[in-house]
């Protein structure tokens, strides 16, 4: 396409999931001439998350948040539990507040993007962005087929799929060690049957973690989060361990979960409205670009390596949405300096410094890394389903806590090991 | 020579992949998106290709509830120069008769024009009336199944090749003329981000309402149409067998499915 | 035992092809996945068949068959494959798999 100045942008925004559209939004608010390119056919169309949104991030970027968005329950119930093959040990925490809710990403990123489409971005949906456009190492725009776009700024908020960024040897390629592999049913109950089986009110909402043989004692997890009325009831394996270890059809450890009990019951009369899969950023500090930036472009969202997972909560969307944030700041400042120079733009690196984004991937990059860890998934169900089954299955002597745990810890492993593990769990290395 | 070219499209639920609950048997139909027909994109290909070997203009139409504008700014995207939307309430619930009479309607308003084309029929009903019934209003030759079509004497006369199951055939029709065009014939294009911008900066789109055609409200929509749905009949569901050969030999097994077959009713020739 | 039985009834596995039933999709006439298979070949791993979500590899005879019909596009076989046998790019004019709740 040759640039009339027509359709020539200030930024373009590669991508309309919650980064690029929470970019777009705070640029076009800014008097930004945006577009953002979507290769969906609606925004959201090709995001697919989990469950939960932590809402505060949210709430600082968009105008009205709390009341406009399609926020579909506020979490006050979170339970984690441990399960092995001789049962489960649960952990419950409730409350009458809440900072975190259940949402469909499909939903959530279609709201974004007309959030950013009213403040005045060109939204071009339907379109594969194949290529950063560079003139003398500087992004100067983007192509898509046989058409170029010319921008003074590219936001690459493409997702965890790197494709331009390896493209253009801005990251290398992605390996197993960095992702995790999500599958998730959606399953329509209903809001009574919600209500009632998990103990909700209506405007309640459980999030629900199961570490341990959900997984074939994989490192990863299931999760369960509950919409209006829907569940979203899915796992979450690290592919390299995966790739080592699991023996039959991903989509199997999906089934023998929802066909297990608690969930045959919890479940039953539930029909399937929908079957996804989505990679996940998960190496911490190790899965980020060295760069989020260079001369003419910013980096953002899950393209970026922006997501935490603590093994009892798993935080992305908020995160990514607070990086396109950013990186609008980022632009503004660069803009005010007159260029869009690596040096111009490296604000942005340290604006998520300072921000809660950065300090939180920096504090938990430790919990991080043991999570990708395989003894934590195996070794903590296997002794703490084992420690309680010996405390409350008994049939002359009853045991002592002690020695319930010593017994379960039996033949497993370094007792010294779990002791560092927990002290990493609790307050990093 | 170059064509001025009308092509009609539906914008239509995507019920392209059927989605039963495997519980209940019953459609999902929840959320789900709606898209132009995939059978009249093969009639926007072809009016495309014949717009690229002849030049020309190509105008696309479709008589929908609003949210349609998402799917002409899609053809707009392949290539398309100027869409029409026609959507007012008094169309609403038409059957083939009063939505052709509204078609040929517009049609009219965009004369002179050489050649109108459709798709074969659409996913979401599959009567493929819509392209005779229009033709019959309008008073101009029509033919279905079209795979080809090349423009002879200068602009006079388009020949055309129709595919039938098992022949091909070849007409010569004077224009203007309409064409239904046979579906999966070719392979439509994608969409290119300069015409996808197009669609989004410059306003192709033009939005007609009644109150511009000002057709007699008794001929249109719900009140326009003689079609009665009496009662739908679900297709049956007949249950597997689930008989299982047991042997080795490839030869009997053979055997053993056609006297199954023949047990069924199936008889082979 | 029998109490396992009656809450084996309670749900119905589904079969893989019926969980992708309920998406919702637009297929293109054009493959996103292209597989050279002269390099899958003497591969151990074959971690595509078992970790593809969307069931879009399997091993027929030895061979490596693929489908791009039910891909979910996460990616996934792009990432696990040992022998970069993968060319994975996203279909074009937004096919493919039509997220509705995701």
């Amino acid at each position: 396409m040759d640039p009339p100045s027509a359709t020539k942008f200030d930024v373009a925004i590669v991508g309309a999931g919650p980064a690029g559209a929470s970019a777009a939004y705070t640029l076009a608010r800014k008097g930004f001439k945006v577009v953002v390119l979507e290769r969906g056919r609606t925004p959201g169309s090709k995001n697919l998350f989990g469950g939960r949104v932590y809402s505060h991030p949210l709430e600082l970027i968009f105008e009205g948040f709390k009341n406009e968005a399609p926020i579909e329950r506020w979490t006050k119930r979170e339970v984690l539990s441990f399960v092995t093959e001789e049962g489960i040990v649960s952990v419950e925490y409730a409350s009458g507040s809440s900072t975190s809710f259940t949402a469909y990403l499909s939903k959530l990123s279609a709201w974004m993007a007309s959030k950013a489409e009213s403040a005045g971005a060109i939204l071009v949906t339907d379109v594969r962005v194949d290529d950063i456009l560079m003139e003398n190492g500087k992004a100067v725009g983007i192509v898509s087929g046989g058409d170029r776009l010319y921008a003074d700024v590219v936001v690459i908020a493409e997702g965890v799929n790197r494709l331009l960024c390896e493209r253009r040897n801005i990251t290398p390629q992605l390996s197993p060690e960095e992702v995790a592999l999500g599958v998730k049913h959606v399953i329509r109950l209903g809001t009574d049957k919600i209500n009632d089986r998990f103990g909700l009110d209506s405007n309640e909402g459980l999030a629900w973690f199961l570490i341990g043989k959900v997984t074939d004692y994989l490192p990863g997890g299931a999760f369960l989060y509950t919409n209006s009325t829907t569940v979203s009831l899915g796992i979450v394996v690290f592919l390299s361990h995966a790739m080592k270890k699991v023996k039959r059809h991903i989509y199997e450890v999906l089934e023998d979960l929802r066909t297990s009990p608690p969930f045959t019951r919890l479940l039953e009369g539930g029909s399937l409205v929908e079957y996804g899969s989505h990679l996940t950023p998960e190496a911490g500090l190790k899965m980020m670009p060295k760069k989020l930036y260079g001369d003419g472009f910013l980096i953002v969202g899950d393209a970026a390596g922006l997501l935490i997972n603590l093994g009892y909560t798993v935080r992305g969307v908020d995160l990514a949405a607070f990086s396109g944030y950013l990186a609008a700041e980022a632009i503004e400042e660069a803009h005010s300096l007159g260029s869009y120079t690596s040096h111009n733009l490296s604000c942005y690196e340290r604006k998520l410094n300072d921000s809660f984004v950065m300090k939180e991937m920096k504090r938990h990059d430790s919990v991080q890394k043991l999570m990708s860890k395989s003894h934590i998934f195996e070794l903590y169900p296997q002794v703490l389903v084992g420690t309680t089954k010996r405390l409350f299955e008994f049939e002359e002597a009853s045991p002592k806590l002690l020695e319930a745990a010593k017994e379960s810890l039996k033949g497993k492993g370094s007792k010294f090991k779990m002791l560092l593990d927990a002290i990493t769990l609790m307050r990093g290395p | 020579m170059p064509l001025d070219i009308v092509v009609c499209v539906k914008w239509v639920p995507n019920t392209q992949i059927v989605n039963i609950d495997p519980r209940t048997g019953t459609l999902i139909r929840e959320g789900v998106p709606s898209i132009i027909n995939p059978h009249d994109l093969n009639a926007v290909e072809f009016g495309l290709t014949l717009k690229d070997s002849y030049g020309g203009r190509l105008t696309a139409i479709a008589m929908s509830p609003p949210s349609a504008k998402a799917g002409l700014e899609f053809l707009i995207g392949m290539g398309v120069d100027r869409a029409i939307l026609i959507t007012d309430r008094v169309f609403a619930g038409a059957d083939t008769l009063a939505t052709s009479y509204v078609l040929a309607k517009a049609i009219e308003r965009l004369m002179p024009t050489d050649l109108i084309i459709f798709g074969q029929e659409t996913i979401d009903s599959s009567t493929a009336h819509i392209c005779a019934q229009t033709a019959s209003w309008l008073k101009l030759p029509y033919i279905y199944y079209v795979i080809d079509a090349r423009l002879e004497d200068g602009k006079k006369n388009i020949v055309v090749k129709r595919v039938l199951e098992r022949k091909i055939e070849v007409f010569e029709l004077p224009l203007p003329c309409l064409m239904a065009i046979a579906m999966k014939s070719n392979v439509p294009r994608p969409v290119t981000l300069s015409n996808k911008i197009k669609a989004k900066m410059e306003n192709l789109i033009e939005v007609w309402n009644n109150e511009m055609l000002k057709l007699n409200i008794n001929c249109v929509g719900l009140k326009g149409s003689p079609t009665v749905v009496s009662k739908s009949i679900p297709t049956p569901v007949v249950p597997r067998k689930k008989l299982k050969f047991e042997g080795t030999d490839p030869i009997e097994a053979a055997r053993w499915l056609l006297d199954r077959l023949a047990e069924e009713g199936v008889r082979v020739i | 035992m029998t109490q396992q039985t009656a809450t084996k009834q309670r749900i119905k596995r589904i079969r893989l092809e019926d969980a992708l039933n309920a998406n919702v999709w637009d297929v293109d006439a054009k493959p996103h996945i292209i597989v050279d298979s002269e390099k899958c070949v003497g591969c151990t791993n074959s971690a595509c068949t078992y970790l593809c979500p969307g069931g879009c590899f399997t091993l027929l005879a030895g061979k490596l068959l693929y489908s791009y019909e039910g891909c979910l596009e996460c990616g996934t076989c792009r990432v696990v494959c040992p022998k970069d046998a993968v060319t994975w790019n996203y279909p074009l004019s937004g096919r493919g798999v039509q997220y509705r709740f995701g």
